[in-house]
């Protein structure tokens, strides 16, 4: 469908509708560049008069901030930008790996049991909250808590339904005579899949990992409660800038968040064209 | 790869495909139910029915990409089960195609070849070589979604042809492509068979298609073969009433019909028992009966537009009490070009007939006209309970056992 002109009225809508939305992000970058005194003044300053790195610096250097008069935060975040990165790269990259072959398994030759795909995806429908503790008991005991190998477990017990039953619709859009046609081509039954079915899906592959990404590195709850003194991710560190004296430290808050989103918009930068294709669903035959 | 290499001769008179009480059932919806046909070597079979009749899972089947429930598949006498696609040594068209939509037209054509790790020059030459057969060497640097649909489909077909397999299967392999490419390749698909000797098994709704191009029709009906037939024998004897009027455009009159005193009763007709249809007389003397249904195509009907005051004897005195025109009111005309469809309301009965352009001209709707059936030996007669064809079951072609091999 081409472009359609856009008339005046749907111009100032989609106006008031991108203010609504980058407001937040705006309001974010500002306060990560605002010094401490700006941060909750009244009235609000909108555009720091003096704008500072220091928010950032406090991340790495915990008591840099005190020549403000404020900090108490004595942990670097720098801990928790490693494991968030450590546990969201790897419990992804094995959601989605596993995810993709189930997809294809249920896809192609689940036919019988057209329950399964129901089965899976209702393990999604129990709310984090009530599971988390008999994770933390479990985990006590096999001794997975406080440790990255059972974040990163219980990342893919979470999210390979998900991936699974995303990319199930990418498999079920794409003919399954075009991988039959290979092996009756002289390709065995795994080597189609994994040279025709997996390319020709690319574009739900990465969606399907941005998207299990984002879930990832965004995890607060079991983070937190999985977590006490050996691991760290983001969402946990930026619970931690609560202070006692000095309230909530929101600049730093706002620098680690503007961190925090720099993989995903480089992410969604470089696979902005497959992402795109991806998004429909597979909808249109490709 | 098995040890049935490219242009293998299997001894004389071994089928290359055989289906022996092949079954396939889907949870509880029987997909098919033991069907038993062979496909002997350099022949063309067609396998005819409509949609849902079985006839893309029974292709399936053959080409390993489904498991079968019941039955049993060989080639060349050797059973397949339990191998996979890829050492059947088949190839397969599917309907939809199935080109890989990322590669050129080369490296669709050059895939199977590369998976038996040819040559890069023995490829180059073999996909050069088809493509120039099929008349496509311009769109081999192309992608598929660049070419015309014909382009693809002598692409997909040129994808089976490069490595000569023992047998091809294709499924409603022309059904994308408008009329004219479709007679066109479907011409083209006879002559490559017949000029290489290739097997092939094609699957199609299209009974024109079928009679076109089969050397045998397996007529698959829910399931099972209703018929195996040479294309004449279908249409001038088919199995059952069913077939009968799925085989054959415009369709086959059947028309209620009564044997009394030696004479056929319908549709106003008294028409003497044609040699053919003694077998029929037999069958209803023997079950009692004396009504059956009277099948009547409608070139065998020739109109009369002058009501002939002496019966149509040919000079021969007739039997008495036979009437061999009737009077029925048009009901409807179709032109079909060269000739028109005339549709005949005959009291409850309905008969259809071709008459020339000349005569269409002199024909209103709603008039009264005369017809007559023309040969009384191509009639066929059908049991009005079961459908059953009751008349002699084999043409006047003497049938070929061709599909069945003992």
């Amino acid at each position: 469908m081409p472009p359609r002109p856009l008339t005046l009225p749907l111009r100032t809508l989609l106006c008031c509708a991108l203010i609504l939305m980058l407001f937040p992000i705006f309001w974010l970058f500002m306060t990560a560049v605002k010094p401490p005194t700006d941060w909750n003044a009244s009235p609000a300053i909108w555009v720091p008069a003096e704008p500072t790195l220091i928010n950032f610096k406090t991340l790495f250097d915990p008591d840099a901030i005190r020549e403000y008069g404020v900090g108490g935060v004595s942990r670097s975040a720098g801990d928790a930008v490693f494991g968030s990165l450590l546990a969201s790269t790897v419990s992804t990259l094995i959601s989605v790996g596993a995810g993709v072959f189930s997809a294809i398994g249920l896809s192609r030759y689940g036919r019988g049991s057209r329950s399964a795909p129901l089965v899976i995806l209702s393990g999604r429908m129990f709310p984090p909250a009530a599971i988390a503790v008999p994770f933390v008991i479990i985990f006590s005991l096999l001794g997975l808590i406080d440790t990255y190998a059972g974040l990163i477990a219980v990342y893919i017990a979470v999210t390979l339904p998900f991936s699974t039953w995303m990319l199930k619709s990418f498999v079920d859009d794409l003919p399954r005579e075009i991988e039959e046609a290979a092996m009756l081509d002289g390709m065995s039954r795994l080597k189609a899949h994994l040279t025709v079915t997996i390319p020709l899906i690319r574009g739900g592959l990465f969606a399907t990992t941005m998207l299990v990404f984002i879930l990832n590195w965004s995890e607060f709850m079991f983070a937190l409660v999985l977590s006490y003194s050996n691991i760290n991710t983001i969402p946990v560190q930026l619970a931690k800038y609560v202070t006692a004296t000095a309230g909530t430290l929101y600049g730093v808050q706002a620098a680690l968040a503007v961190l925090a989103m720099l993989p995903l918009v480089l992410g969604g930068f470089f696979i902005q064209q497959h992402l795109a294709r991806g998004m429909t669903f597979g909808a249109v035959k490709q | 790869m098995t040890t049935t290499t490219a242009g293998a001769e299997s001894p004389p008179g071994v089928p290359v495909l055989e289906a022996r009480e092949l079954s396939k059932r889907y949870g509880r919806k029987t997909a098919l139910d033991r069907i038993s046909f062979s496909v002997p070597p350099e022949s063309f079979v067609v396998i005819l029915g409509p949609a849902g009749a079985g006839k893309t899972t029974t292709l399936r089947l053959l080409a390993g990409l489904e498991q079968e429930s019941g039955g049993e598949m060989l080639m060349d006498g050797r059973s397949v089960a339990g191998l996979e696609p890829k050492d059947r040594d088949i190839a397969m068209i599917f309907d939809n195609l199935a080109l890989y939509p990322h590669k050129s037209g080369f490296q669709n054509m050059a895939a199977p070849l590369l998976e038996r790790r040819m040559p890069r020059e023995e490829i180059r030459r073999r996909v050069d070589a088809v493509a120039a057969k099929l008349r496509i060497a311009h769109v081999l640097e192309r992608l598929p979604k660049t070419m015309s649909g014909g382009e693809r489909q002598r692409t997909a077909l040129g994808r089976a042809l490069v490595r000569s397999p023992r047998a091809f299967l294709l499924d409603e392999p022309l059904s994308s492509l408008d009329a004219p490419l479709r007679f066109e390749l479907r011409a083209e698909l006879k002559r490559l068979q017949r000029e290489e000797g290739h097997t092939f098994l094609m699957a199609t709704p299209d009974f024109t298609e079928a009679l076109a191009v089969a050397d045998t029709v397996l007529l698959l009906r829910s399931g099972k073969i209703v018929q195996a037939a040479p294309p004449e024998d279908l249409y001038d004897c088919p199995a059952d009433c069913a077939a009968a009027l799925f085989v054959g455009s415009p369709q086959i009159a059947v028309l209620h019909a009564e044997l009394r005193e030696g004479l056929i009763h319908c549709a106003g007709l008294a028409l003497p028992l044609p040699a053919v249809l003694e077998e029929a007389a037999e069958h209803m003397r023997g079950a009692g009966a004396d009504g059956f249904l009277l099948g009547i195509r409608p070139e065998n009907v020739r109109v009369l537009l002058s009501f002939p005051s002496a019966p149509e004897t040919g000079g021969q005195t007739d039997i008495p009490g036979a009437r061999r025109h009737a009077v029925g009111q048009v009901t409807d005309i179709e032109s079909l070009g060269l000739r028109s469809v005339i549709t005949v309301r005959c009291g409850r009965e309905q008969l259809r007939m071709l008459c020339s352009a000349a005569q269409r001209a002199q024909i209103r709707i709603g008039q009264d006209l005369a017809f007559t059936p023309a040969d009384l030996e191509r009639l066929t007669a059908f049991d009005r309970r079961t459908g059953m064809n009751i008349g002699r079951r084999t043409g006047r072609r003497t049938f070929s056992p061709c599909f069945n091999p003992q």
